[in-house]
């Protein structure tokens, strides 16, 4: 009897009046949820720059917020907020979790570090494991990742904890950009890399404020020229690559500059090198 | 080149080291003006209309020979005794003049170069552009004293079309060609700082006009005997115009100048088309006042203009306009998508065709430059 009382403790009664500020609550948190969720990446989407990133880093703070203010409400009004009955629903909690939803409580929490520190908000382009795409959301479990390709890749939050996070611009409009030519050893490197540079120099796409820089690496097969250089908005990165990488070939096939080639044996040897780290891949 | 104030001994044409020059008072207030109605027009669908004192509909525009006589064209020959009188004190083998688009540097530079009977360089021919080829720089080295009024037809932003602007400077700036003053856009001069850098070469500009002054020089433009014809802002209903009367009571100038001044950045070419364009007189015969009707309502363009439009906007400024062929060759886009941006530009009245080149119109400068800088383009230094 005396157990049964201690239990009934724990709770607060909860009469009608108690159930209609539960519902009006719930339905309040939902509601600014979708309108601030939906309101932030609407305005976001229409900006431009740094104003873009700046609303969408919003998104997730806001939502934060707005969970926080419900709990901070909901909570008090179901359980006496007394310190043994905290403790006692925290085990109780920890003991479901543990057994049962580890991964996915997992995920919340990594959700809520990922809205304070922010490895990745909306609009930046990032590699997680093998996935590189645009931030589109930053959802409470997972965050939404646009590939190339138009694939969504829905990447649960707790790859935070022991996967590196890759972000290439960082919550800024800056993200360098590679094209690489492969050229063969018989050129002069001195002009090729000046005409790489005004290549670069002459892309519509390219930003102005950032070093632009041709990179030589010698290898068996001939010279390998990079060029490192910023668009002026990160989701101009595959045009402007394509951009830099078309006329750069224009350029130096106009100056009779040769592409390399690998001879037959290399070649198989790079076949058969992939087609054993494929096969290790699969056992 | 921060904001200054106004002052109204302050002489006309002035001419000034880059780094003197400043934006009018009100400018960066005009942009937050200039972004609020394109917010509102893109939330609400059409901006609101603001309340008039004259409505619009009692207007009409003014026949062209009326127009010519109270706004003739700019005349830049004080411009080009300023640039003469700064040139006087200046040993440097290469001087650059720059103004933005529509804001007279070829023609100040080549009356310059008339009145001190130096001669100008020919620019190259698009196809000595597009081939590379340094034969046009070759033909500049027989000269002692030149001048090139508009640099922008140099060259073509692509890996041919910057070789012989690249020789060209190489040699003008270490001595080698002489004297030369070069007359260029402030667009194209902005890229070329950034290609071939430029730095160290004195560049010289027209100081920006405050609204007072460009009510003392609107007023001497229309004034042919007497008194300045009264023209009023339909806006606020008080005369725009500075008569002399005003000037020595020291009345303050009608604010709506100072936001023309501020909304044009202080360029007098930008501002005496907008000068030209609102100009209107009342339907009814027995009135002869002048209206300016608001001043600021142009061609905008918004929030949401697409990338290709963007770097059509932003390649026909670095060039000071192009051909539709030349465009389409320093586009990262095939001719056909190119002519399908410039048509739908066309539509929108933001680009016009200019001796045979598409420009950006005067009345879109303004939104098109602010549009540009926010997107993190290349702008210009003034």
């Amino acid at each position: 009897m005396e157990e049964q009382q201690k239990y009934a403790r724990l709770f607060n009664d909860i009469d009608s009046q108690t159930l209609i500020t539960l519902g009006v609550v719930l339905l309040a948190t939902i509601v600014l949820i979708i309108v601030s969720q939906r309101g932030l990446n609407w305005i976001g989407n229409r900006m431009h720059g740094q104003v873009r990133f700046r609303i969408f880093a919003l998104v997730p703070m806001t939502r934060l917020l707005i969970l926080m203010t419900a709990l901070a409400i909901i909570v008090p009004t179901i359980i006496e907020p007394s310190l043994r009955n905290m403790v006692t629903v925290m085990g109780a909690l920890g003991l479901a979790i543990g057994f049962a939803m580890k991964d996915y409580v997992s995920s919340l929490i990594a959700g809520v570090v990922s809205a304070v520190e922010l490895p990745y908000r909306p609009g930046d382009w990032v590699q997680i494991e093998d996935t590189y795409g645009e931030v589109k959301h930053v959802g409470l479990r997972t965050v939404d990742i646009q590939t190339p390709d138009d694939d969504l890749v829905y990447v649960p939050h707790l790859k935070l904890w022991d996967h590196a996070v890759y972000n290439a611009n960082n919550g800024g409009t800056s993200l360098q950009c590679v094209a690489s030519f492969y050229l063969h050893p018989e050129h002069e490197a001195g002009w090729v890399r000046k005409a790489l540079r005004d290549v670069a120099l002459t892309s519509a796409y390219l930003k102005f404020d950032k070093p632009i820089i041709v990179v030589a690496e010698e290898k068996p097969w001939g010279t390998h020229y990079r060029i490192r250089a910023y668009p002026v908005d990160p989701r101009q990165q595959f045009l402007f690559i394509t951009d830099l990488t078309l006329r750069g070939k224009k350029v130096l096939s106009a100056a009779g500059v040769q592409s390399a080639m690998l001879p037959p044996d290399a070649a198989l040897d790079t076949r058969n090198a992939v087609g054993s780290a494929s096969s290790r891949g699969n056992d | 080149m921060g904001e200054q104030p106004s002052s109204a001994d302050t002489p006309l044409w002035e001419v000034v080291e880059l780094d003197q020059f400043h934006t009018p008072e009100q400018t960066q207030a005009s942009q937050w003006r200039r972004s609020l109605r394109s917010a509102s027009k893109w939330l609400v669908g059409k901006s609101a209309a603001e309340q008039q004192v004259k409505e619009e509909s009692e207007l009409r525009a003014l026949p062209e020979v009326r127009l010519a006589h109270l706004v003739p064209p700019i005349d830049w020959s004080f411009a080009a005794k300023a640039l003469a009188q700064q040139l006087e004190s200046c040993e440097a083998p290469v001087i650059f003049f720059i103004t933005p688009p529509h804001s007279g540097h070829t023609s100040v530079v080549r009356q310059w170069a008339e009145e001190h009977h130096v001669a100008c360089l020919p620019p190259p021919t698009l196809n000595e552009l597009a081939k590379g080829g340094t034969e046009w720089v070759e033909r500049c080295i027989n000269q002692q004293k030149w001048a090139v009024p508009a640099l922008e037809r140099h060259f073509l932003r692509h890996t041919q079309g910057i070789q012989g602007i690249r020789e060209f400077l190489e040699r003008a700036l270490s001595g080698r060609l002489g004297q030369g003053v070069i007359g260029c856009d402030s667009w194209a001069y902005a890229y070329l700082q950034q290609v071939i850098g430029i730095d160290g070469a004195p560049v010289f500009t027209l100081q920006s006009m405050e609204g007072e002054q460009l009510s003392r020089y609107f007023a001497a433009m229309a004034t042919h005997e007497g008194q300045p014809p009264g023209v009023y802002s339909t806006r606020t209903g008080k005369q725009v115009l500075s008569d002399s009367a005003s000037k020595q009571n020291g009345k303050a100038p009608n604010k709506e100048l100072q936001r023309l001044a501020a909304h044009c950045r202080g360029h007098i070419g930008l501002a005496w088309h907008y000068w030209r364009e609102r100009l209107r007189e009342p339907k009814a015969e027995d009135e002869e006042a002048l209206w300016l009707v608001d001043a600021l309502a142009e061609a905008e363009l918004s929030a949401d203009t697409g990338d290709i439009a963007t770097l059509v906007l932003h390649a026909l400024l670095l060039h000071g306009g192009l051909d539709d062929h030349a465009l389409g060759d320093v586009l990262p886009f095939s001719h056909h998508e190119a002519l399908n941006a410039r048509l739908a530009l066309q539509r929108k009245g933001i680009i016009l065709s200019c001796e045979g080149r598409w420009q950006i119109t005067p009345l879109s400068y303004a939104s098109v430059r602010q549009l540009l800088a926010s997107r993190n383009y290349l702008v210009d230094p003034l």
